[in-house]
């Protein structure tokens, strides 16, 4: 993979303005979080990197290529999970290497490991509906991660789930990340969530959704969620948001007069 | 076995409460045995019908009318259903005429095939995939537009980059229950159909054997024939659930 960035220039929406000109760049094997209020764009960014939308204006480039539709270089996890029901846990995760054709023998030992590191190597031949919510999601992790894409795209993962499912999703996803250094955004309503996982979180404004402020985090891993610094993190991300709610608020009040 | 068993046991009930009925209503009203003949009757009269083999040759008649127009509905609806759920502006011109001749009963249709194809086969295999169409069209489209979006989402990012593959391995698989669904229901409204289609021109088939039973006044024929039609369906009934459960992700 020769990625050593993507430049993000775009504008979506027919009429409406979901998010307005916007550029980013990430770097290869970073892992960068878009936080912000519901409707600042940033899923419409997301689906955008996916290729799942096209851009009204700007161009998607990863590695210096336009974006043109899905593709199996880029990986995404859904919120709802979106496994396959009528294929087994080792059949989702060896989907997209068949679909690579990668040989039978070569996929099934590569599904293996990966479920292996989300811990699911003894459910490899149950059932999707027999599994709880975190371990859907650690399928659908595996999945993603299984096919070797450049960058992983995330779309509020752990949002259905509990806090502790939660945590302990946190941490297996930064191990398997940090075994498999790919390019991670991952879009969450969850500040904590944010600080704990990224290298830079990238707070949004409201409609039309725009970057308010890139905060880089400079704390090694594993982060201590009770430490000062993490707290003056959070602290500083909060007060973007708040500021950008306020304003939100501010607008919607003058309209109604 | 148990298990089928174990579902087997409400309809012996269900039979036994039958039986118990039809006798009262002998004891009470004491009918003509023209009329209504005592279960023994019937009973004699299936064994005879059994033991010549005319029974079997009758229930061979319809079922292979039913299979034959099931088949070719199934083939004409499966592919039809698909493009209508997948595509809109086929389902926009070709809805309007599915929900004109839907409510049409298959049984409305006989005069027609009666005249357009005669007495001979084709005209009851044609009442019978009228019957078995619209039920296995219905559930196909409502089965592939009920495919979550996100399942086509994650189909396309890992790899089913093209129409096809993305058919193949995500939308057929995802629909499949209710197509499945909506053949097993076919069937068992085809099987209604054909017997209605033999009751009016026919020399062969269980519908044939009721109304030749009628005119020549043998309830007890009539009877066999009857029950024999309800005992086959519901044996389809249980044969397509069971295939349903073996070869469907999602079925009841």
């Amino acid at each position: 993979m020769e990625a050593v960035g993507k430049v993000f220039t775009t504008a979506a929406g027919e009429r409406v303005e979901a998010l307005t000109p916007t550029s980013l760049d990430i770097d290869a094997g970073e892992f960068v979080s878009l936080v912000g209020p519901s409707g600042c764009g940033k899923s419409t960014l997301l689906n955008i990197l996916a290729g799942l939308l096209e851009a009204s204006t700007g161009v998607a480039k990863i590695g210096g290529r336009p974006i043109h539709g899905p593709d199996i270089d880029r990986g995404m996890v859904f919120q709802s999970y979106a496994l396959f029901p009528w294929l087994n846990v080792i059949g989702n995760v060896e989907f997209g290497l068949e679909r690579k054709r990668v040989p039978k023998r070569e996929r099934r030992d590569i599904a293996l490991a990966f479920l292996a590191s989300v811990g699911l190597k003894d459910f490899a031949y149950k059932q999707v509906n027999e599994l709880s919510g975190g371990m859907k999601q650690r399928v659908a992790i595996a999945r993603a991660f299984a096919t070797n894409p450049s960058t992983i795209l995330m779309d509020e993962p752990f949002g259905a789930l509990d806090a502790l499912t939660r945590r302990s999703l946190q941490k297996q996803l930064l191990q398997i990340w940090q075994q498999n250094r790919k390019t991670v955004v991952f879009v969450t309503h969850s500040v904590s969530e944010a600080v704990v996982l990224s290298d830079r979180v990238v707070v949004m404004t409201a409609r039309p959704g725009a970057i308010k402020s890139i905060i880089p985090i400079d704390l090694p891993h594993p982060r201590e969620t009770i430490s000062d610094t993490f707290r003056n993190y959070e602290r500083q991300i909060y007060a973007d948001l708040e500021s950008e709610l306020a304003k939100s608020f501010a607008l919607e009040g003058h309209a109604e007069q | 076995m148990v298990r089928l068993l174990s579902r087997l046991v409400p309809f012996a009930i269900a039979a036994i409460a039958i039986v118990a009925a039809w006798w009262t209503v002998i004891l009470v009203f004491k009918p003509h045995v023209s009329l209504l003949p005592p279960p023994a009757h019937v009973a004699t009269e299936f064994w005879d019908l059994l033991a010549s083999g005319a029974l079997l040759t009758h229930i061979g008649a319809s079922l292979g009318r039913v299979c034959s127009a099931w088949i070719l509905a199934a083939m004409v609806a499966i592919p039809l259903g698909i493009a209508m759920g997948r595509i809109p502006i086929v389902e926009r011109m070709l809805d309007p005429l599915v929900e004109l001749i839907r409510p049409i009963s298959p049984l409305a249709w006989i005069p027609l095939a009666i005249l357009w194809f005669g007495i001979g086969e084709s005209g009851k295999v044609f009442v019978v995939f009228i019957g078995a169409f619209f039920p296995s069209l219905v559930a196909t489209i409502a089965g592939v537009k009920r495919i979550d979006p996100v399942l086509i989402q994650a189909g396309q990012v890992l790899g089913c980059n093209d129409k096809s593959s993305l058919f193949r391995k995500v939308v057929l698989p995802a629909a499949l229950p209710s197509i499945i669904t909506g053949l097993r229901i076919s069937f068992g409204t085809g099987w209604a159909a054909i017997i209605a289609a033999e009751l009016v021109a026919a020399r062969s088939g269980l519908g044939y054997l009721i109304s030749n039973g009628m005119e020549i006044l043998r309830a007890d024929r009539v009877l066999v024939g009857m029950i024999v039609i309800g005992v086959l369906g519901v044996c389809f009934d249980l044969f397509f659930r069971f295939v349903q459960r073996k070869i469907s992700w999602g079925a009841a």
